[in-house]
């Protein structure tokens, strides 16, 4: 059976933050996630605006499933798989899937997405993938679920929700 | 005033979010995530290192535009939700600034920033003082050149847009905001100015 998710959640009241486990953590809402996803299509020449989106997920996530893993002795591929989806949950961030995550490559599926139910409700479907920020959660999470330095994997989203399809997919590489 | 500001956020802040079994947390009249903090300012940071010098301004609008558009329709969906009409609501004596008041006690229990008005001319300004707040951590050594907590700012605005601007959703930007103080930047409190939009010629973020 696999491992259950345990998180302890905290207001600090001297700080006026909230805390799950050791992170720091606060709510946004589906109007922020698609308007940040927005920014970074709109950012054109200026900037690589989802590559940024990537990185920042990638390189926020990467510390909290290595911190996990450590301190709640979790060392079986199967076992953080397990954690790794049930976080995406827990955090509001869709319904993730993860299937054959060998050390070099896996794959994984969203039949729900915060990302991209929020872009539908602001904007409707669109032609190109949009959710920059799980397929850095999922590089975060494939690096940590390997024991490798953060950065050892790509993600690509093939398929996405909010073109229309029924569950987004993403394809994991290692570098 | 009639806002009992610690009550509301020991009421909001207690409330025990998970995602569902589609994992979305559905609440507020809006889809919620609860993401590290660290996540949102890593984006902010990263581009703001990006751009040149003279593209900073326009970085930083971008990053503004998003948490305004973020606060009026979140804004909208938080005055309107049942958490708020329980909780909330009874307390309200005078509109629109008793409802201003209480939206930043929400804000403070949404963990965005330990954050109170301490200037209010109806319809004109609003003077906001964050005491901690998660967008400081972009430099721990608080000693950022530049403010950079365009959350607050963009949220701020908003919420006087709904306050006193055309009924939702016809007001959004009558107000503009200006950070003006930054923890961030060494300063005791993080300061937002927000006065009309019409009033505001030459406005920059960052000068």
């Amino acid at each position: 059976m696999a491992v259950e998710l345990k998180t302890e959640r905290k207001f600090d009241t001297s700080q006026f933050r909230h805390y799950i486990n050791d992170w720091n953590s606060v709510m946004h809402c589906h109007h922020y996630a698609a308007l940040y996803t927005q920014l970074a299509d709109d950012a054109g020449d200026l900037f690589d605006g989802h590559g940024l989106l990537y990185a920042a997920a990638e390189g926020s996530i990467y510390p909290v499933f290595n911190n996990y893993f450590s301190e709640n002795n979790i060392t079986e591929v199967d076992d953080r798989v397990a954690i790794i989806e049930q976080l995406m949950s827990f955090t509001g961030m869709g319904q993730l899937k993860i299937t054959n995550p060998s050390s070099t490559a896996g794959t994984a599926e969203m039949p729900q997405s915060h990302v991209d139910s929020g872009w539908i409700k602001k904007w409707g479907n669109r032609e190109k993938p949009i959710n920059s920020i799980c397929c850095g959660y999922l590089a975060a999470a494939f690096s940590a679920l390997h024991n490798l330095p953060e950065g050892s994997f790509t993600v690509t989203e093939t398929q996405a929700i909010v073109t229309g399809a029924d569950k987004s997919i993403f394809t994991i590489t290692k570098k | 005033m009639a806002i009992d500001r610690q009550n509301i956020i020991d009421n909001l802040s207690k409330i025990e979010i998970r995602g569902n079994n589609e994992g979305l947390i559905p609440a507020f009249g809006v889809l919620i995530t609860q993401f590290p903090t660290e996540f949102w300012n890593q984006f902010a940071v990263r581009i703001m290192n990006t751009v040149s010098a003279d593209l900073r301004e326009a970085a930083w609008g971008l990053l503004y535009n998003a948490a305004n558009e973020c606060g009026y329709n979140t804004g909208y969906g938080i005055i309107n939700s049942e958490e708020w009409k329980a909780v909330v609501e009874p307390m309200v004596e005078k509109v629109p600034e008793d409802i201003l008041h209480g939206a930043y006690a929400v804000f403070t229990a949404w963990g965005w920033a330990d954050a109170e008005i301490v200037e209010l001319v109806p319809n004109e300004r609003m003077v906001i003082h964050a005491y901690n707040y998660y967008e400081a951590d972009v430099c721990p050594a608080r000693n950022n050149p530049i403010v950079m907590a365009p959350m607050i700012t963009g949220v701020s605005s908003a919420f006087m847009d709904l306050a006193y601007g055309k009924p939702f959703p016809d007001g959004f930007r009558t107000f503009i905001c200006k950070q003006t103080k930054g923890i961030e930047c060494g300063d005791e409190f993080g300061e937002f100015v927000v006065t009309r939009t019409d009033a505001s010629e030459d406005f920059t973020f960052l000068s």
